[in-house]
């Protein structure tokens, strides 16, 4: 028996605390959380500094010296989202009970290349609608679908159905435009009626470790087809610069796909799954975590680009055109797809 | 015919009546009910700390053979709490059951007042913790199987007549294996595609240096045997450079009944 204490006392010693440092809910330590979490959390570092230099020492070291004891939250939060801002990311954002801290260049920068008004000359005020899809058939034969989001859950049923009602269309055209992203599911599920066969989409890895290079092996995405209906005919994809996140992922697939062009705009990009995280000040965290690439192994972190640059040009819009859908017409009508 | 009954035992030498035959076991079953304190960390989830309160449910059943060593100890366990991080902010709810099974051998010291138990349990451990505000990693699955050693020892004290058994427990994990994602990998990467990662990592005390605690005394009243005591709960990992930790120290209350059953035959 004095074996068996001895051993369980041996256990015991070997006890330790699992433990995390807690920063002060200051001005100081909610910003070395901040860094912290980000340092050890956020997928981009590498190719960053690649693409435009990013150093995130350097950030450390240029917003240190804007932070003080005594400083209000709202220039607490000032300089914080600055400090985030740096890094250039969609998908990294502040939650303040207040304000969202925000870097959203890879939109704002850019010409819109959509405009309400002129949609509706084309989609009118009868079109069906599911899932938050609003589907319509052209007057030349050509079905048009607007995704506006990728919130809502889509049933491969509710594609079945879509696809269904464009049967006899010669084409169709998929405008995802400012469609800001949402549920990486969907993007799946809607470009697997443009496949007939498995493709190679893409890549994904994770972080394995604290350090900026610590990841595991990249991981296949492949693309299925979908036991409904699949689309044989061409397909346009519309996109601008809104196009973001499970959206761009959309887009990334439906590149691959055979009788399917990608018309408009560059995407915003926005290729890092997020995860969230939190401050002492209960200020919430987003970040990327997850880099996604293209079948090239390229991240689509800024972006891809179309296979027709195609922006809404100034006559067009005096005329209620809209340049982008009405080249998408032409390419589909003259039986044209990359 | 044979039927079964159940006799409350207060520790005493059984007679055996000619009609009835006495299983050959002596088997103590003890129900509690714990509240306490509750300290989670998840650093998945976030780097902060949440407090706050947790009830608790525990069943334990002891078997022992009559003029054996060797006893049965089965354990069910069931846990909720509900906790705040500091700003309070953030809410987190975290629940655990626990299945464990296992024998220990026995020893009586001191003419009877004092007896020692020792051995080993295969313990199940499956639970989770929701952060309610925490969009893309809300939640965290908690599963681990250990192989855990484990002891007690009883000692009746008397107290102006009457008798109180002061009784401790503890639990060591000191082998086993746990579900962890790894270190930023999403749960849409393991169950959406099936991207497995060091998922099932194999654990010593050095990597779960966990362990359970109790301290009771129990006492007769109105020919109830009550128990109640000390919990403390301290479940911590660390792997995939991922930390957590769930501590509680509670509160315990509840009923022991020692029976042995007996057969009749009409």
């Amino acid at each position: 028996m004095k074996y068996l204490i001895s051993f369980i006392l041996c256990l015991l010693a070997f006890t330790s605390c699992v433990d995390e440092e807690q920063y002060s809910d200051t001005p100081r330590g909610n910003f070395e959380a901040l860094w912290k979490i980000m340092d050890q959390h956020y997928c981009f570092f590498d190719y960053k500094k690649q693409v435009y230099g990013l150093d995130w020492n350097s950030i450390y070291d240029k917003y240190k010296v804007r932070i003080y004891d005594g400083m209000n939250d709202d220039r607490l939060f000032e300089v914080l989202g600055d400090m985030l801002g740096e890094l250039r990311d969609g998908h990294v954002n502040m939650y303040s009970s207040s304000n969202v801290a925000r870097n959203w260049s890879f939109q704002e920068d850019y010409p819109s290349n959509f405009i309400d008004t002129l949609q509706r000359a084309y989609i009118g005020t009868n079109y069906r609608m599911t899932c938050g899809i609003k589907y319509t058939i052209l007057d030349d034969n050509i079905g048009y679908m607007y995704i506006g989001t990728m919130e809502n859950s889509i049933g491969s049923g509710n594609i079945d159905d879509i696809l269904s009602y464009f049967e006899l269309c010669n084409g169709i055209i998929i405008d995802v435009r400012e469609n800001g992203g949402g549920l990486i599911d969907n993007a799946e599920i809607l470009a697997s009626h443009f496949t007939n066969k498995e493709l190679l989409v893409g890549y994904m890895q994770h972080k394995t470790g604290t350090g900026h290079s610590d990841f595991s092996a990249m991981q296949e995405q492949v693309l299925k087809p979908s036991s409904g209906l699949r689309w044989q005919k061409s397909t346009v994809v519309l996109t601008n610069r809104k196009v973001f996140s499970a959206t761009n992922e959309f887009v990334k697939y439906m590149k691959c796909c055979d009788k399917v062009s990608i018309v408009g705009d560059r995407t915003g990009g926005g290729a890092g799954l997020p995860l969230n995280s939190e401050i002492p000040n209960g200020w919430n965290i987003r970040f990327s975590a997850c880099p996604m690439y293209d079948k090239d192994k390229q991240s689509t972190e800024f972006g891809i680009d179309p296979d027709y640059k195609v922006d809404i040009n100034k006559t067009d819009f005096l005329r209620n055109k809209d340049t982008i859908i009405e080249y998408a017409r032409s390419l589909i009508l003259k039986g044209k797809y990359k | 015919m044979v039927a079964l009954v159940f006799i409350s035992l207060p520790r005493t030498v059984f007679a055996q009546k000619c009609d009835t035959i006495p299983d050959n076991e002596i088997t103590t079953s003890v129900k509690m009910l714990g509240i306490g304190a509750t300290n989670v960390l998840d650093t998945y989830i976030s780097p902060e700390k949440y407090t706050g309160r947790e009830i608790r449910f525990i069943s334990l059943v002891n078997k022992i053979k009559i003029g054996s060593r060797w006893s049965t100890m089965m354990i069910n366990q069931g846990d909720v709490s509900y906790t705040k991080n500091r700003s309070s902010d953030g809410d987190e709810i975290a629940g655990m059951y626990n299945f464990a099974y296992g024998y220990h051998y026995n020893w009586t010291l001191c003419s009877g007042a004092l007896r020692l138990q020792a051995g080993g349990l295969a313990d199940l451990n499956i639970g989770f913790i929701y952060n309610t505000r925490s969009g893309n990693n809300p939640a965290q699955a908690r599963c681990y199987l250990n192989i855990t050693p484990s002891g007690s020892a009883e000692y009746d004290m008397h107290i102006h007549n009457r008798i109180y058994m002061l009784r401790y427990s503890l639990q060591l994990p000191l082998v086993g294996v746990m579900f962890s994602p790894n270190y930023g990998q999403s749960y849409y990467e393991i169950f959406s595609k099936g991207n497995y990662d060091h998922n099932i990592v194999p654990t010593t005390f050095m990597s779960t240096p966990s362990f359970r605690q109790m301290l009771t005394v129990d006492f007769n009243i109105c020919h109830t045997t009550l128990r109640v005591g000390y919990l403390g709960d301290y479940q911590q990992s660390k792997v995939n450079n991922l930390k957590t930790h769930i501590y509680t120290n509670s509160i315990v209350i509840g009923v022991v009944k020692r029976f042995q059953i007996f057969r009749i035959r009409r």
